[in-house]
């Protein structure tokens, strides 16, 4: 198993409204598109995906319907929100702020102060 | 409105719950599907594969858990489950939740009860059509500032007040009474009404059978016509429509009944109702020659109207001040001295509203029930704190269940819930109880407030507002005696708690002191309903056994009405001078005595005289109040003579004018001097009519006029025999050796033979005394009960605190006892802690006390309510029976066997 790491707290949402956003999926889905775009880096357990996953509905970020999935299980899909998308977009580029930031904060040399 | 929105959408979640629940269950089922499918086909077994994707889950109930609270589905849920729960532990343990419910059943039941009672007397709208629109028209003679306005009218006033009014869309007039059923003999009262041909049309009463009065039925010379109440129409005739039609004997002369008035209807009085109604203008038949609709000096009809729509209050008054001097001078009387029509003409109309209907009830017991409720708040307050040490104790006990709960995973707010949970559903069954407490006890206290002469009736449903009253004091009282056991309890240190040595914990000491804090607090509110009660009490032993100046026991009074035995005015003293001859000769018959009033009614003659004395007191401060009476009446009363002479049968109708005077009228109009012998004229307030000019005879001790209460009076009796003669009924005092009361028949018969027609009615002084008092006997009686109570309930508490304690120390105590203490040194130990809450409780109720007694001064007689006499016996009532509650469990702790409590561990 690859070393992984803990998500950090907050990030959830956003791993999640990614992962929907390439595509309706249902939530085992979810999770494997997470560890598929993440190179199997980051570890969520399996059943915390499910709080969140009703959470972002209940916010109206994503909706859910009934279907079927790839190997014939009855399951639900959630899609992205016109409101869902638009989240994204805003986190996506706070979230990259702040990751340039810190990259930069942590690239400082010495001789730069 | 929120109320009602929260509770659709309660109904919504619960309704939904399952289709969540499930929806939920298949999704994360599809879940474990799924991942079990993609290991299965990475080659593992289908059962390992299963178990596998379940591990990697993770908590599933848990997680379905958090689902579920973001749903929203999670409050009402537990809630539910919460219920349940408290449920089983309640039926678990029977004794404490028996002991739970019925403290706080008597507590909350007595707050309904005596609430009900302020609601019903006090708050209550008349179950009329609209009836905020009522109003009262009353009368004010603005000669004295501050005096209470007048409610009773001339029917002159009324009738004039009728035609000129446009302020009301409807006005009426009426008068409560009391109606005679027999034909004779002792007198079998209804609650009588007349009214005026609008009144039930005004206030929007429907007939419930045959019609109600209308304008045309109230005319000069009208019918005998009746209207029932529907309560007497269903007691009497068994509620058949035969009633219709058929004739009622009103104080001997025929009356039709004409229809039934709706059910709930009593009438515009609270605390009153009326059996049967007749039109005002049938007051004639009953009269005879002077009749109540043309006498303009007779005060008898009180009127309401109903605003029309659109007028304010204030602009009713302003109306009925400039109505005023048209209606007053309209109906002068003519027989009086020119300056008091003056007078007359400048009286004011004014109104005040009456939609909460009129009562002397109100006036009477609105104070005293605001009292009560302030005790019986308190005792509440007492049972509560009863039930948290209760609660407390049993925390203590229950720790390891909470600290087990506490470590699989329950946040300590939802043990905190679930205990308030537990809390409110013993408030609640308590509640239910007491609802049935408070209905019963305020049917026993309209009783206890009821008199022969007056009877009381109350509508006792509970309304919605009783209802909310109730729900909120449950709600509360669970608040208060739950959430310090409840805060308490979830603290619980778990490995202390799993351990099972809780008790050896520091905290279990604080847990202790705040129980001590508690009872202290008991102590010193049952130090406040204790000294509360003293005072009622001592106040009402003073009434009790006040010397009135005359001697209220063994004495029967019957009160002989001869109007209804069609005997004429000319031959009624003969009759009467009969009368008393056959009773004299009665066996057990002492003395007797004749009399115009009885003392202690409210029955008020007075007049205002003069005397030539210098600087004698003029006009209204001249005012006297009089008493006709027999020779026989100072004796059969047991009344002083201090000088001159009584009555003797010399003094006739024809002979000189004399009066016996008392003490009070000697000091005011002769001061210094003996009244005996002197004269005073007593003005007759009649134009043309000459002051009576009336010799002093006699002179007697004070004695009380109207009521127990009351400093005396000045007063004067005139002999019997010099009555004016239209005066239709008598009282005879009969002094008896033995029981009044079973004199009656006797005097029944007696009076018999003199005229069947006759009617009577019997009872004894000293009842007639008593039920004078009855507000302050029903305050001494229940403060005395609820005082009683309270310390009861505080010394509970008391006991139940120091053997809590004992119990906690056993170990300490057979240490110590091993070591060679003596037993006394423990009991002074135990006793130390009873000590010190006795003392914090007593200073702090001293200080409670102190602060709030002046509340009762009002109701008290002749008695500081601050009467350090009554704190000095509540605080020795208090420390006796404290040291009591506290010594007996103390003796516990001294016989504990060293070996016994040593051994434990």
């Amino acid at each position: 198993m690859p070393d992984q790491a803990q998500i950090l707290p907050g990030t959830l949402d956003l791993l999640i409204l990614k992962a929907v956003s390439l595509g309706p999926l249902h939530g085992y889905g979810v999770l494997l598109r997470i560890g598929q775009i993440s190179g199997g880096a980051l570890l969520i357990e399996q059943g915390a995906l499910y709080p969140a996953l009703f959470r972002l509905v209940k916010q109206g970020l994503l909706k859910a319907s009934w279907g079927t999935s790839e190997n014939n299980r009855r399951a639900k899909f959630y899609e992205l929100t016109f409101a869902g998308r638009k989240r994204l977009r805003q986190e996506a580029e706070g979230w990259n702020r702040l990751a340039s930031a810190i990259g930069a904060a942590l690239a400082a040399r010495p001789e730069e102060i | 409105m929120k109320f009602f929105s929260s509770l659709r959408s309660l109904a919504a979640v619960l309704l939904r719950r399952r289709s969540v629940e499930r929806d939920m269950d298949d999704e994360l089922r599809s879940h474990l599907r799924c991942r079990a499918d993609d290991l299965e086909r990475s080659g593992m077994p289908r059962a390992e594969a299963e178990r596998q994707a379940r591990i990697e889950f993770g908590g599933y109930e848990g997680y379905k858990e958090q689902c579920r609270q973001t749903v929203g589905a999670h409050f009402f849920e537990t809630v539910l489950q919460d219920a349940r729960f408290a449920l089983r532990v309640l039926r678990k343990s029977p004794a404490f939740t028996t002991v739970a419910v019925l403290t706080l059943a008597l507590g909350i039941g007595a707050n309904t009860a005596i609430f009900s009672l302020i609601d019903t007397v006090m708050l209550r709208f008349l179950p009329v059509q609209n009836p905020q629109e009522l109003t009262e028209v009353l009368w004010s003679s603005l000669t004295r500032p501050g005096e209470r306005p007048a409610a009773s009218f001339t029917n002159a006033l009324w009738e004039q007040l009728r035609d000129r009014q446009d302020i009301f869309s409807g006005v009426f007039g009426w008068r409560s009474t009391k109606f005679d059923l027999a034909q004779g003999g002792p007198v079998q009262n209804a609650n009588g009404l007349f009214t005026t041909g609008g009144y039930f049309s005004t206030l929007g009463v429907r007939p419930a059978a045959g019609r109600l009065f209308t304008p045309a039925d109230d005319q000069r010379g009208c019918p005998s016509l009746a209207v029932l109440s529907y309560g007497f129409w269903q007691e009497h005739f068994g509620g058949a429509q035969s009633a219709i039609g058929s004739t009622l004997s009103l104080d001997h002369h025929p009356f039709q009944v004409i229809g039934v008035s709706s059910p709930g209807f009593y009438g515009m009085e609270v605390g009153d109702k009326f059996d049967i109604a007749i039109p005002v203008c049938a007051s004639a038949v009953l009269d005879g020659k002077q009749s109540r609709l043309d006498n303009r000096s007779w005060w008898w009809l009180r009127i309401g109207g109903r605003r029309k729509p659109g007028i304010t209050p204030d602009q009713v008054n302003a109306r009925l001040k400039v109505l005023s001097p048209a209606v007053w001078s309209s109906a002068v009387p003519q027989d009086w001295e020119p300056a008091w029509q003056v007078s007359f003409r400048n009286r004011l109309l004014l109104s005040i509203p009456a939609g909460t209907g009129i009562s002397e009830l109100r006036q009477q017991f609105s104070r005293p029930l605001m009292i009560l409720m302030a005790v019986v708040g308190l005792v509440l307050l007492i049972a509560s704190a009863n039930l948290a040490s209760l609660m407390l104790a049993r925390a203590a006990s229950r720790s390891k269940e909470i600290a087990v709960r506490k470590a699989l995973g329950a946040s300590r707010s939802r043990l905190i819930r679930q205990l308030l949970t537990e809390s409110l559903l013993l408030s609640c069954l308590g509640a239910l109880l007491g609802m049935f407490f408070a209905h019963w006890g305020a049917v026993l206290l309209v009783r206890y407030i009821s008199t022969a002469q007056n009877q009381v009736f109350l509508d006792l449903s509970q309304d919605h507002r009783v209802l909310a009253f109730t729900a909120a004091v449950t709600v509360l009282t669970a608040l208060l005696f739950g959430v310090l056991p409840a805060l308490r309890s979830t603290r619980v240190s778990l490995t202390a708690a799993m351990k099972g040595n809780e008790a050896e914990t520091p905290r279990s000491q604080s847990r202790f002191r705040s129980g001590n804090w508690i009872v202290a607090s008991q102590v010193a509110l049952s130090l406040v309903l204790v000294v509360v009660a003293g005072l009622f009490l001592r106040s009402m032993a003073k009434l009790v056994t006040l010397d009135l100046g005359f001697d209220r026991s063994n004495v029967l009074v019957v009160t002989a009405n001869v109007k209804t035995a069609n005997i004429g005015p000319a031959q009624r003293l003969a009759v009467y001078d009969d009368m008393e001859q056959r009773l004299r000769a009665l066996p057990g018959v002492v003395s007797v005595g004749r009399s115009s009033r009885i003392p202690i009614t409210s029955n008020e003659w007075s007049q205002l005289v003069e005397v030539d004395t210098p600087n004698s007191p003029k006009g209204e401060d001249a005012i006297v109040f009089f008493t006709f009476i027999s020779p026989g009446y100072l004796g059969a009363l047991r009344m002083t003579l201090l000088g001159g002479r009584n009555f003797q049968d010399s003094d006739t109708a024809g002979s000189g004018k004399v009066a016996i005077v008392n003490e009070s009228f000697a000091h005011k109009f002769f001061p210094n001097m003996d009244p005996v012998g002197k004269y005073f004229r007593r003005n007759e307030g009649r134009a043309g009519v000459p002051p009576t000019t009336i010799q002093i005879v006699g002179l007697v001790r004070d004695s009380n006029y109207e009521s127990v209460r009351e400093s005396h009076l000045p007063q004067t009796f005139f002999p019997i025999s010099q009555i004016p003669e239209d005066d239709d009924s008598e009282f005879f005092e009969l002094r008896t050796g033995s029981r009044p009361a079973a004199l009656a028949p006797l005097v029944q018969d007696a009076v018999a033979q003199v005229n069947k027609g006759i009617s009577l009615e019997f009872e004894s002084l000293s009842q007639q005394v008593n039920d004078s008092l009855v507000q302050e006997r029903l305050l001494a009686t229940l403060s005395t009960f609820f005082g009683a109570l309270a310390l009861f309930l505080a010394m509970i508490g008391l006991y139940g605190a120091i053997s809590y304690a004992v119990t906690q120390r056993r170990r300490e105590f057979g240490i110590r006892i091993a070591l060679g203490a003596e037993p006394g040194s423990i009991l002074s130990l135990v006793m130390r802690d009873v000590a010190i809450i006795l003392l914090t409780g007593a200073l702090a109720g001293i200080a409670i006390s102190l602060a709030t007694v002046h509340l009762v001064q009002k109701l008290l007689y002749k008695l500081g309510a601050d009467d350090p006499a009554t704190l000095g016996a509540a605080l020795l009532v208090l420390t006796f029976v404290a040291l009591l509650a506290g010594y007996l469990p103390a003796r516990r702790a001294m016989r504990v066997d060293a070996m016994v409590a040593l051994r434990y561990e």
